[in-house]
């Protein structure tokens, strides 16, 4: 009985432990920016690190907002004006990509699972096969037709890209949704007279909803950090987000740790909101794209 | 009643087909336009030579495609690639079985561990590749600091200086980042695991690792199947890590940055198309192999 209860004592502290080193594992790199964004710049390059910002400073960060800021004791210009300009590209292309690819494939999706058209199954098996196709084998030719029709550096070429990458997984996420849901919804809907559009609509997509959810949830998040089609469809800062900014920090013979941290850690504000208030969602939904 | 529902649908839904296209169209034409036609292209412009820099596009047959496999450059970032693949597949898998397992024994707290998890997943590469080269920093980084006060490493790092630590050392960024989906895809393969499987193999004196082997990793090959082709596509891929820490450094190079360089520096389109094909069909040919493998050695009989 004794012998038991050490194993069961033994079990625990180990599933303590590898708790703890997952922790560390996965916060812990977030932890190190989020510390040495507030670290001055002469503890940044002493001999000993610091885990934790001995003096804090809001220095790296006055260099992303302020309009002027000290480095190496000369007044410089900050990079505020590129910086805001990123931010700004970042949510128009990021956030119009989502509204459009979710509200395509919720129609798309429905008409897959609910409804009978001819070249149905051959479309889906398509579209969702793009799934498997690099998104990158495609960016020559892209880049050829965006030239064409002037596109090239707009936002709605970048989130038309966007969209053309993102749309299967949503549309393979909100089919598999609309499928678990029971047909006797939409009969009973029907047999009160109601249309399929207004059914739809106003029944089946409000239950949808934490489908839809998780649908503009994962494509938010991949357009939010895609960095190799802005690296070539978004050449200057009309539309250039902050993926492609933030690496411009670095120059050959110098980078500015404190500076790319912070800018690091505003960036990526808008996932780790994600990930605290809305997480139920993303993981249920990319669970739900995995298993069916 | 019955017939008369039957009646009833028929006249409404006579336009079901048509609604139906109706509600793709959005669709293909997004997908038709922006995928399948250039993709169509790339195959198609891959044996001729486009280029911007010179007029006209003379047939040049697989051209292409041999000066590809002569070239030693690209030989190296296939060699880069593989490697990368299969570090990051192993990786990705082990640390993802291993997470999984834990999250799913875990109980209290484990919206916050499972949060925990799923955050490197959701950052931007870009991002994570800056943080990992602050950590990797040689004189002034974490991993310095970490080998120095532990006495594993005395002197300067030169890691930098390995092809095959570098090669690594990029590896475990991209690692870090993409073993949450695989724990994910795992743990849901576990939750749908019934409960009184175990319980019937307890009575019957299985042991642990028993229990794992006949039960456990028969019922999730399917989630198994689809967590290795996803690492393999994604690690086929690996473009920003690697562009990050390295640039364009020949000891990192992955072929996608080698298509990048041909295409939108050198301005060999037709070049870069066909590598780019290639690594599509390497992509795709490994990952059906899994799919095919791990159904074929874990199915139930």
């Amino acid at each position: 009985m004794t012998h038991r209860n050490f194993a069961l004592a033994g079990g625990k502290i180990g599933t303590i432990i590898a708790v703890l080193v997952l922790l560390v594992w996965s916060v812990g790199p977030i932890y190190w920016s989020l510390a040495t964004s507030f670290t001055s710049p002469t503890d940044l390059i002493s001999a000993e690190p610091h885990f934790w910002p001995a003096d804090m400073t809001l220095e790296h960060y006055a260099k992303l907002f302020g309009s002027t800021s000290m480095s190496q004791g000369n007044k410089v210009a900050s990079v505020w004006p590129q910086f805001s300009r990123a931010i700004i590209n970042s949510v128009i292309t990021s956030v119009a990509a989502t509204f459009i690819t979710v509200a395509i494939a919720a129609f798309a999706a429905y008409a897959f699972a609910r409804m009978k058209f001819p070249g149905r199954n051959v479309l889906f098996f398509v579209v969702v096969g793009t799934l498997a196709i690099p998104a990158y084998t495609v960016m020559i030719p892209l880049y050829r037709l965006m030239i064409a029709l002037h596109l090239v550096d707009t936002y709605v070429g970048v989130t038309l890209i966007y969209v053309s990458a993102f749309l299967p997984l949503a549309l393979w996420l909100m089919r598999s949704v609309y499928q678990s849901m029971p047909l006797s919804l939409e009969e009973a809907a029907w047999m009160d007279g109601a249309g399929r559009v207004y059914t739809l609509v106003r029944i089946i997509m409000p239950l949808a909803a934490p489908g839809l959810i998780a649908a503009a949830i994962i494509t938010f998040l991949n357009a939010w950090g895609q960095f190799l089609v802005p690296l070539v469809f978004s050449p200057t800062l009309t539309t250039k987000p902050l993926t492609v900014l933030i690496p411009e920090f670095v120059s050959r013979n110098y980078v500015d740790y404190g500076l790319i941290n912070a800018a690091g850690i505003i960036a990526i504000i808008p996932p780790v909101l994600v990930v605290l208030f809305l997480n139920r969602f993303l993981v249920s939904g990319l669970m739900a794209g995995a298993t069916k | 009643m019955a017939s008369a529902l039957t009646r009833e649908k028929t006249r409404r839904f006579g336009g079901e087909a048509s609604l139906g296209i109706a509600f793709v169209i959005p669709m293909v034409v997004i997908m038709g336009g922006l995928v399948l036609l250039p993709l169509l292209s790339t195959m198609i412009d891959s044996v001729y030579n486009v280029s911007p820099m010179r007029a006209g596009t003379p047939f040049v047959g697989f051209k292409n495609y041999i000066d590809l496999f002569s070239n030693t450059t690209v030989n190296q970032s296939w060699r880069n690639t593989f490697y990368y693949v299969v570090l990051a597949v192993v990786l990705e898998t082990a640390g993802g079985l291993a997470t999984a397992l834990l999250l799913n024994k875990v109980k209290i707290g484990r919206r916050w561990l499972l949060a925990a998890v799923v955050l490197p997943w959701c950052l931007p590469p870009v991002v994570n590749a800056v943080v990992w080269m602050w950590i990797y920093n040689p004189s002034y980084g974490l991993l310095t600091g970490v080998l120095h006060s532990t006495g594993l490493m005395t002197g300067p790092s030169l890691f930098f200086n390995d092809r095959y630590v570098m090669l690594f050392l990029v590896t475990l960024v991209h690692v870090w980042r993409m073993m949450p989906l695989t724990a994910i895809i795992l743990l849901a393969a576990l939750q749908s695991i019934p409960k009184d499987l175990y319980q019937a193999a307890r009575l019957d004196g299985a042991s642990s690792f028993k229990c794992f082997r006949l039960i456990t990793l028969p019922l999730i090959s399917g989630g198994l199947a689809i967590a290795l082709s996803q690492s393999t596509v994604f690690a086929f891929n690996l473009f920003d890590e690697a562009w990050i820490l390295n640039r364009a450094s020949l000891d990192t190079r992955t072929v996608i940055i080698q298509v990048y360089l041909d295409a939108f520096q050198n301005l060999k389109f037709s070049l870069g198309m066909a590598l780019s094909l290639l690594a599509m069909l390497a992509s795709l040919l490994v990952s059906l192999f899994y799919v095919l493998k791990v159904y074929r050695e874990t199915r139930f009989d």
